[in-house]
């Protein structure tokens, strides 16, 4: 059963964001860690680069497949998780603390207004696995 | 009944296949082209190695340089495949299409169930693989070959792979790729891929244990041609679909050429997993 905390913003490509004033932690949330299965490797922006709303930051690879990860802010990259090249695995048992992945310095923040909050991201999760 | 496109067999260079692919995969992205199965072989001999791999420490690089094969870096993940004697397919498709799924491992068992079909109707009996068996993850073990570990769904005959597989997902939509091993040379394949144990005397030998091939299984009555046609003709069964035949659009065949120049046809790619206007 996927957690998803109420402190945090979500998109519906399954990552979250943790906003504290202008600057957001970005990661992929819990249901989003679990569909992929085991995390193996990720490659992240580096620190001094940009990244776009709805455009993809990353790659990431599991047991299953590779995928893009798609950005949940547009802004500027301030910190990357240099700990995720040691243990990518913190992905996968600690999602929403040690395994964030980025930290963006954001502009303009209407551009939250296209996140979901935790209920209506777990509507939209629970909506994605009746599909299934 | 919902209509797919299919791309007839056809032979081009490694990296050819690898930026025709993708740009099946970037089109399908923006939601308006139908399902693609394309189905292709290799102009030279490649490795193909997957998204993530180390090709200077996986791949026997000066044995490729000195054998006249070429090394290619996949869109997609899994692990280096030597495509000497194989029948290569994709498929491009919408994560929301009818028959597959936002669940990776479901897209992988619809589509093995297809190509068991097809392998049925030339007479060889495949099964799924039903767990996946782990691969050794210690520093020191280099098993950089596709078809030395199974998958769960992958496709085995008497226990030993014939086809490997492996995905990459963007935006909704996932491109999957498969090798299917009509023949195999171990000697080559241990030469080309480090394989752990497989430089031995008997590596060869005991790597024929984990792999098999159609040519193995019933000699040399199939073509390449029959062989597509027998996997076709089960994907429209299996899933009720039409498959189109048709070729890359003016839009695909643009892109393509702007990722052969730009990613495939360059060591910054295929070495270092780096491209221009990439990161």
């Amino acid at each position: 059963m996927s957690v998803f905390p109420d402190d945090l913003l979500y998109s519906r490509e399954h990552m979250w964001v943790r906003v504290d004033g202008n600057i957001t932690t970005v990661g992929i949330t819990d249901y989003g860690q679990e569909k992929l299965g085991e995390i193996l490797s990720i490659k992240l922006p580096k620190a001094d680069s940009s990244v776009e709303q709805d455009e993809p930051f990353a790659v990431i690879e599991s047991s299953k497949t590779v995928d893009e990860l798609i950005s949940p802010v547009s802004g500027d990259i301030i910190s990357v998780n240099e700990d995720l090249s040691d243990d990518v695995g913190i992905i996968n048992s600690d999602p929403y603390d040690t395994g964030w992945m980025i930290a963006v310095a954001i502009k303009d923040l209407s551009m939250l207004d296209n996140l979901l909050d935790s209920y209506e991201y777990g509507d939209y999760v629970d909506e994605e696995e009746e599909a299934v | 009944m919902e209509k797919w496109r299919i791309i007839p067999f056809n032979r081009f260079n490694a990296f050819e296949n690898m930026a025709i692919d993708e740009a099946i995969f970037k089109e399908s992205q923006k939601g308006n082209m139908p399902p693609t199965l394309r189905f292709y072989s290799w102009e030279r001999n490649t490795v193909s190695i997957g998204y993530f791999q180390n090709a200077k420490r996986e791949v026997n690089l000066d044995y490729c340089n000195e054998n006249a094969i070429d090394v290619v870096r996949r869109p997609t993940g899994g692990k280096a495949v030597l495509h000497e004697n194989d029948l290569t397919y994709s498929l491009v498709a919408s994560e929301k299409n009818e028959n597959f799924s936002f669940d990776i491992m479901e897209t992988y068992r619809v589509i093995s169930e297809c190509l068991i079909g097809g392998l049925r109707r030339i007479g060889i009996e495949a099964e799924m693989m039903a767990e996946g068996r782990p691969r050794p993850r210690t520093k020191e073990t280099i098993d950089a070959y596709c078809f030395s570990v199974p998958s769960q769904y992958e496709l085995l005959v008497n226990g030993r792979k014939i086809c490997g597989s492996a995905q990459v997902r963007a935006k909704g939509t996932f491109l999957q790729h498969g090798s299917i091993l009509i023949d195999i040379d171990p000697v080559n394949t241990c030469s080309a891929i480090m394989i752990d144990d497989c430089d031995t005397e008997n590596g060869p030998e005991r790597l024929m244990k984990s792999v098999t091939s159609i040519r193995e299984n019933i000699g040399d009555g199939v073509t390449i041609e029959g062989l597509c046609k027998g996997i076709s003709e089960n994907f429209k069964k299996r899933l009720n679909v039409q498959l189109v035949a048709g070729e890359i659009t003016p839009e695909e065949d643009s892109l393509k050429k702007l990722l052969l120049q730009n990613k495939y046809a360059t060591d910054l790619w295929n070495l270092e997993g780096k491209w221009k206007n990439g990161n």
